[in-house]
């Protein structure tokens, strides 16, 4: 007999997700969390996309930590001296409930309370070592030299799961998978960042960047979201490159970032209230690990549950599907006291019949087109190129846009047929 | 023999969270979570590595609001035996004297005691006077600023931590002793004993089961008045470079202002 129906190991969106709908199912859960309060050791971006949280809780609009709703997304390359900006402004988002910005030291609490109040048993301030296994099962979970048992275990951990590594459940992490993402929070009275950013009570701006003014050949990431009274800044650096060098430092980027000409006039006057850094899962589909076993199932970033195309990163959605997917599996499998591997690949189906699977398949492929010398490098000097080709007046004859972009190509020794290619590989990955 | 500790803890706004309001001089604690006062983390240590030791019992009380039971629960995934706490309104805004007499009666109702063990002081409020004033109302032993505490016999062996030295203080139990904050370090807690301690809760005392008359405890029972708050002012700082053959003057200048004072150490 065990002594829990399920041990979740992380209370992120994805672990707290899962313990909330399994106490909901009257399920005898306990969830570990290794930071206390909830939250203290995670970072995202910050946008939380669409409804998850109503599928938690039915009063989430009134009572989630929810910063403001988007109402701009913009798309930008920086390059040393300019800015080339693509903004969609639209009222669609606040009625279909699009996305929110957010802030993990708020939502992750909240989240942790949600399952506490469905009645999960909820530890802090404790890290779990390692998996218990017998027969190849796992059965619950060491910590501190004491066995814990579950009927089954979720690893929801995050993007740094070394439960599962340590346990043999995934591959460890390769350089090609993951990012690293370095974060402030911004301080700035509410009445300064609406006038900033052209919004209005509880509207939201969110812009993702290419920083293409970075040297060495280093390929990074910004992003920029407006909460309720700061701002989240961060960039996202491939580790790639960060290895390759010895002269890079990721805080070195995301001062450069800050700084930028035309980033720093949105940030002055501010002050620094969080600074956070923190592993991206940039693998995609070929990153995903073997999801369930016997006796266990891995959820959200853990998982590799993340998505980025370049014109935004998603995650926290992902983590709190594949959890809640995970809790479903799992209360099916206590109806029929069957916690095998076949009883459990419920969750995988589950994943492969939501949005969660589909869009890991959909953009297959798609992070070696947002991490490359292209998008970072060429395309943001190129646009520079054209747009200076277009408003520079200087008594000379003008060109046509098309020829523009021939001869900032030609400087650039891209062939036309390449170009083309990339072009064409672009559309059909994004 | 079991040995009976009695732990006194205090659940404190963390201080890296605290900021100090600019008008009315009060801190504002509203984004503080609450954590066990430092002090206290040591005390408790030091409880439990007489535990290791010794067959020993702890038990930990603390007087707070019912948030408080978070960090009772904590104390327990440590190690501890037993969680109470003691909670009334009637014990709101008490003073030291106040706070001393109510945990003084709580100690009496937990019955004997070998050894009780306190935090030096708070950090939320740095008076250092409840671990001596229950000592006081108990009429026991007391050793204060200590980094070290064990046992030999009947007796405990306490190592004080003074300006000029260290002092070995040995006393018989039943005895209290302070802890300086970073007199050892805290242990972490276990997942097992926190599951063990959220199944087996906490005990709660009010005025009433302690037989306090309300008019002994909280803010009625306590004769401290605040007269006023104010935040010292900020000096200013001249940051000036000097070069080397310039101190000489320089020090002599800071001689004449009062800014250096010559002589000895008044403790030496």
């Amino acid at each position: 007999m065990s002594e829990f129906d399920a041990i979740v190991v992380g209370g992120g969106p994805a672990g707290a997700s899962a313990a909330i709908k399994l106490a909901q199912n009257n399920m005898n859960v306990l969830l570990v969390e290794r930071g206390d309060p909830p939250g203290s050791k995670n970072v995202s971006g910050g946008v939380l996309w669409g409804t998850g949280l109503g599928e938690l809780s039915d009063d989430w609009e009134k009572t989630a930590p929810l910063e403001r709703y988007l109402e701009s997304k913009s798309v930008a390359f920086l390059t040393e001296k300019s800015k080339i900006n693509i903004d969609f402004s639209t009222k669609n988002f606040e009625e279909q409930k699009t996305g929110y910005t957010v802030l993990r030291a708020k939502l992750d609490p909240w989240l942790v309370k949600k399952a506490r109040e469905a009645g999960a048993m909820v530890v802090t301030g404790v890290t779990v070592d390692r998996l218990s296994k017998k027969d190849g099962k796992v059965v619950g979970v060491i910590q501190d030299g004491d066995e814990i048992t579950a009927d089954a275990v979720i690893l929801a951990e995050g993007a740094n799961p070394r439960v599962a590594i340590d346990s043999g459940l995934r591959e460890p992490l390769k350089d090609h998978d993951v990012a690293i993402g370095v974060k402030e929070v911004i301080k700035l009275p509410e009445k300064t960042i609406n006038e900033r950013f052209n919004l209005r009570g509880k509207a939201g701006y969110a812009c993702e960047y290419v920083l293409g003014f970075l040297k060495d050949g280093v390929e990074a990431g910004g992003f920029l979201y407006t909460n309720k009274d700061s701002i989240s800044i961060g960039a996202v650096i491939s580790m790639k490159h960060l290895r390759q060098s010895n002269q890079v430092y990721s805080f070195d980027i995301m001062e450069e970032f800050a700084s930028h000409p035309f980033i720093a006039p949105l940030l002055e006057e501010g002050r620094v209230d969080e600074y956070s850094a923190h592993l991206v899962q940039e693998g995609g589909l070929s990153s995903i690990p073997k999801l369930y076993g016997d006796g266990y199932m891995i959820a959200g970033d853990a998982a590799g549950f993340s998505f980025s195309n370049g014109l935004v990163l998603q995650g926290m959605n992902y983590a709190i599907s594949s959890g809640i997917s995970a809790a479903e599996a799992l209360v099916e499998a206590k109806q029929k006291s069957d916690f095998s591997s076949a009883s459990l690949s419920r969750y995988q189906q589950k994943l492969e019949e939501s949005y969660v699977m589909k869009d890991m398949r959909t953009f297959k492929g798609i992070e070696n087109v947002t991490w490359s010398k292209m998008i970072h490098k060429t395309f943001p000097s190129m646009l520079e190129n054209v747009m200076m080709g277009l408003f520079k007046e200087e008594g000379k004859p003008k060109k046509h846009m098309m020829q523009l972009v021939l001869d900032s190509m030609s400087s650039s020794k891209i062939k036309s047929k390449d170009m083309l290619l990339q072009g064409y590989r672009m559309l059909r990955r994004m | 023999m079991v040995l009976d500790i009695i732990v006194m803890i205090k659940q404190v706004p963390d201080a890296e969270e605290i900021f100090i309001d600019p008008v009315k001089f009060t801190l504002n604690r509203s984004q503080a979570r609450g954590v066990i006062n430092p002090a206290d983390e040591n005390a408790l240590e030091a409880a439990l590595m007489i535990k290791d030791k010794t067959p020993a019992k702890i038990t930990v009380i603390t007087m707070g609001p019912p948030a408080a039971e978070s960090a009772l629960l904590e104390c327990m995934g440590r190690g501890a035996d037993r969680g109470i706490l003691i909670t009334d309104r009637a014990f709101a805004a008490a003073d030291t004297y106040a706070t001393s007499l109510t945990l003084a009666a709580a100690v009496k109702k937990i019955g004997r005691f070998d050894l009780i063990l306190a935090g030096e002081s708070t950090t939320d409020s740095g008076t250092g006077h409840v671990g001596p004033g229950v000592a006081e109302f108990m009429q026991a032993d007391q050793v204060t600023y200590s980094t070290s505490v064990k046992i030999e016999g009947d007796t405990i062996i306490a190592e004080r931590e003074l300006e000029h030295g260290i002092e070995v203080v040995q006393t018989p139990m039943p005895a209290l002793v302070t802890m300086l904050i970073n007199a050892n370090i805290p242990r972490r807690s276990s997942l097992r004993r926190r599951i063990d301690a959220m199944r087996k809760g906490i005990e709660t005392m009010d005025h009433e089961s302690l037989g306090l008359p309300p008019e002994w405890v909280g803010i009625k029972g306590s004769p401290t008045i605040v007269g006023s708050l104010k935040i010292p002012e900020e000096k200013k700082r001249l940051n000036k470079t000097i070069t080397l053959e310039e101190i000489p003057e320089m020090v002599k200048e800071l001689i004449e202002n009062k800014a250096i004072v010559l002589g000895d150490d008044e403790d030496a």
